[in-house]
């Protein structure tokens, strides 16, 4: 089975309690099997046969997952339960046993694998579709992108993989990305911009460890901002930047917070902790559209931490985030990229 | 008393419960009872690696306020069915396993922080918060409740309370009981409670001091207010390589003695200096005992305390001092013991033999229990830390583990060897001076103990039990009291 790779996390996070109060998901349904502990008590039942996948509870607990991996940064071992979640979703899906509602999102992402550019350059710009939905973002992305860039390709278009692997449907995952990579190697294109975390921790991440190579130079907006030595002439200003959980917990990317120093941002605590996520379920991509009462919850539950909801200037690094929490948490939002865009 | 998922009655008492807190909070399925099926005891632990299924509970209910802890208690009276009050289910007791089936009232949906009292340096809350989202609650505010124990991260207050936790500062600041400014409970019989606002009066018995202990047998602990400090100015720490056990050990009842009012001390003998410390601290302490203590509040005033205190260690006992630096690694790897690679893990068979005793007898506790494990028990490793300090005594946090090749294949014989081990090491202790035990409680494993160490006085604790919850469903089989 997939999860047995992850050995180490099926041994040790099943009787652990240490990441417990970073439990996005347990915050806010109160219950032990949104934890890292039950999960990987379950799936070592799966073993010994006391879990089954034929148990659509056990299911939907493995997709209820937010992936934020906050667990695993907090972890002084760092096991990698958001690898171990993956592996029993791919598991889940191999033995047939997806909930119709994933597989139907599964099927939507493997039909969206085409994508267009347009315009002229040697750089690309990769808007995603959640990132493209968003007209603030989008608007701010050439904004800077003139600026740091010149002329440019914007490619757009549907499903990368990042997606299809969340859901644990891998092999589709891997053809939609080995199809993408094809498309970026076609552009005569040096560097790629992708603003989009999950985006960027696909081609930063997943491509390499699928055996994906990609011409151009992979970047995340605020990395290219930074490499192009963009001047800002305003200051930020007081901001409550919400660390992002692909760039933080995955990518160990640090870009985001040097661009919030180069734009003398006054980058104010947010809640009570930097441990926890804020990010509403990002790195499980999809989560959204899956749970979107979790989302919801997530959402509330970081607007209860907010000094001055009414007031506070919140900044996400990403559109998933930035949606969420003004749709469910009633915040002011704006991305990293829109508070950029505005400092030129 | 478990009840038929298929039966009319089972329907009918679902029906109630989520009328009473709403059909979100009321959990059947498989997947939400498994996890609550398995706490940090051995036992369940075992049990779960060799795919014996858990008792299980027949309702997971998560009540959001006072007023539905106390419909569920009168839905589970009327009824007869054992209620189980769960925390974070980090408990290494067995006190939350439902194994009366029944309802499990997960307390983490009340999780209301109320704010710090800035007169009365208090904090109130609802006692399903994670202890360590009170504690970043109260950081944020200037504020600290010094309550900082290893399962800071999963344990919920009302799981402190229920069994008397205590944290690694316990030595100044107290255990959980010493924090309680007051509580409000709900009865067996839905009732709600509130003691007296504080907690030094004449009026009659303490009320508060009855429940902070109960482990839920009692009634629902709900909300609770604790006293909170100031964030110090300063917190330092040293340590320090003694000869030998002893030696270190007459050292820190020295400084206990001294009344200098270090805020922490540890001191871990020569086997758990040499395998776990240098393994935690990743160096080399392979001879003698680490002893480690601490002062905080203000800056000059530490510096004055840490002053008299090592003259202390290293004038009249001659410890070699590793420096502040060395008492850092300890503050800021205190966590680090519990996580998995330095934690014990099944297939090990292990147990932490908590005791506590004055100075007069702790050193003959600690070597009856050693003396105990080792002779009757040669396959086990016997190591030992004494880890939360009073002006009287301290706190000995032994701990035995067996390989897990020496673990009997079969869980009977294996339950019955880890029982035995218990049974042996805690007469022994209990023989010596030594009192079962300082803050794990009693739960489901040591009950059987009870008895013997109420003596004469297990009547009145008795009686209280049936005057408080007379049909018995509060915890039933916890505590020492009988099971349903």
């Amino acid at each position: 089975m997939n999860i047995d790779k992850y050995e180490d996390a099926i041994m040790n996070c099943r009787f652990c309690f240490m990441c417990r109060h970073l439990s996005a998901i347990g915050n806010v349904r109160f219950t032990e099997v949104d934890t890292p502990r039950i999960r990987a008590a379950m799936l070592y039942g799966l073993r010994t046969g006391t879990n089954s996948f034929d148990d659509e509870d056990f299911v939907d607990a493995l997709y209820r997952q937010d992936l934020s991996a906050c667990c695993a940064r907090h972890c002084v071992n760092h096991y990698d339960e958001n690898g171990l979640a993956l592996a029993a979703r791919a598991d889940v899906v191999e033995a047939g046993k997806a909930p119709a509602a994933v597989k139907r999102l599964a099927a939507k992402f493997v039909k969206s694998a085409a994508w267009k550019a347009s315009g002229n350059g040697k750089v690309a710009l990769f808007l995603d579709e959640t990132t493209a939905s968003d007209k603030a973002e989008t608007a701010a992305l050439r904004k800077l992108m003139k600026n740091a860039a010149g002329d440019y390709v914007t490619v757009t278009g549907g499903s990368i993989g990042k997606a299809l692997k969340v859901l644990g449907y891998v092999p589709e995952a891997k053809d939609a990305a080995a199809k993408f990579a094809q498309f970026l190697n076609g552009l005569d294109v040096s560097a790629v911009v992708v603003p989009n975390p999950a985006a960027f921790d696909a081609l930063k991440n997943d491509y390499p460890a699928w055996g994906l190579k990609l011409k151009a130079k992979v970047f995340c907006t605020a990395g290219f901002l930074l490499d192009r030595k963009v001047r800002f002439s305003k200051s930020a200003g007081e901001l409550y930047y919400l660390a992002d959980d692909f760039m933080r917990n995955y990518c160990g990317c640090e870009c985001p917070e040097r661009l919030l120093a180069a734009l003398k941002a006054k980058n104010k605590p947010f809640g009570t902790n930097d441990e926890e996520t804020y990010n509403c379920g990002e790195g499980a991509v999809v989560l959204d559209r899956l749970h979107p009462e979790i989302v919801k919850s997530l959402a509330e539950y970081v607007a209860a931490r907010a000094d001055d909801p009414k007031k506070d200037r919140i900044v996400t690094l990403g559109v998933y985030a930035k949606m969420a929490l003004v749709k469910y948490g009633k915040l002011d939002v704006k991305t990293l990229n829109e508070i950029a865009a505005s400092c030129l | 008393m478990k009840i038929k998922t298929d039966s009319y009655m089972f329907e009918m008492i679902r029906t109630e419960l989520t009328d009473a807190v709403g059909d979100a909070n009321v959990d059947v399925k498989f997947a939400d009872k498994f996890g609550h099926s398995i706490d940090y005891y051995w036992i369940p632990e075992m049990w779960h690696d060799r795919g014996k299924e858990c008792p299980k509970a027949d309702f997971i209910v998560h009540p959001g306020s006072t007023e539905e802890v106390a419909k569920v208690m009168k839905i589970a009276n009327q009824y007869k069915i054992p209620v189980v009050p769960w925390g974070g289910g980090s408990g290494s007791q067995g006190g939350a396993l439902p194994i009366y089936g029944g309802i499990i009232l997960d307390m983490k949906r009340m999780n209301k922080f109320y704010g710090v009292d800035r007169e009365s340096y208090t904090v109130r809350c609802q006692t399903g918060i994670i202890a360590r989202h009170l504690e970043w609650n109260c950081n944020k505010e200037g504020f600290s409740t010094m309550h900082l124990p290893a399962s800071i991260s999963c344990a919920t207050i009302g799981g402190f309370l229920a069994h008397r936790g205590t944290g690694v500062l316990s030595t100044k600041y107290g255990k959980i009981e010493d924090m309680v400014m007051s509580l409000e409970v709900v009865t067996p019989s839905g009732e709600i409670i509130r003691t007296l606002p504080v907690p030094r009066h004449a009026s009659g018995p303490d009320l508060t001091m009855l429940f902070l202990g109960s482990e839920g047998t009692l009634g629902v602990i709900t909300e609770v207010t604790l006293k909170v400090h100031p964030q110090p100015e300063a917190r330092e720490f040293r340590a320090y390589i003694f000869k030998d056990f002893h030696t270190a050990m007459q050292a820190g009842a020295t400084l206990m003695r001294s009344r200098l009012g270090p805020c922490a001390m540890r001191l871990y003998d020569e086997t758990e200096t040499k395998t776990h410390v240098s393994k935690v601290f990743g160096i080399n302490l392979d001879r003698g005992a680490y002893l480690v203590f601490g002062f905080d509040g203000r800056k000059d005033i530490v510096a004055s305390q840490m002053k008299y205190a090592r003259e202390i260690m290293e004038r009249e006992f001659k410890g070699k001092d590793l420096g502040a630096k060395g008492g850092e690694w300890w503050w800021e790897n205190k966590y680090k013991f519990f996580y998995p690679g330095y934690m014990f893990h099944v297939p090990q068979a292990f147990g932490t033999l908590d005791t506590v005793a004055d100075f007069a007898h702790i050193e003959k506790v600690y070597w009856a229990m050693k003396n105990v494990v080792n002779k009757e028990f040669p396959d086990a490793r016997f190591i030992g830390h004494f880890s939360h300090w009073y002006e009287w005594g301290c706190m000995l946090y032994a701990r035995f583990i067996f390989p897990g090749d020496k673990v009997p294949p079969n869980e009977r014989e294996a339950a019955a060897l880890y029982n035995a081990v218990w049974d042996k090491a805690i007469r022994a202790a209990i023989a010596n001076g030594g009192v079962i035990n300082e803050h794990h409680g009693v739960g489901l494993k040591l009950g059987r103990y009870v008895k013997d160490l109420y003596g004469t006085a297990m009547p009145v604790l008795e009686g209280i039990k049936k005057q408080l919850d007379p049909n018995g469903i509060m915890n039933p089989g916890k505590l020492g009291f009988a099971g349903c």
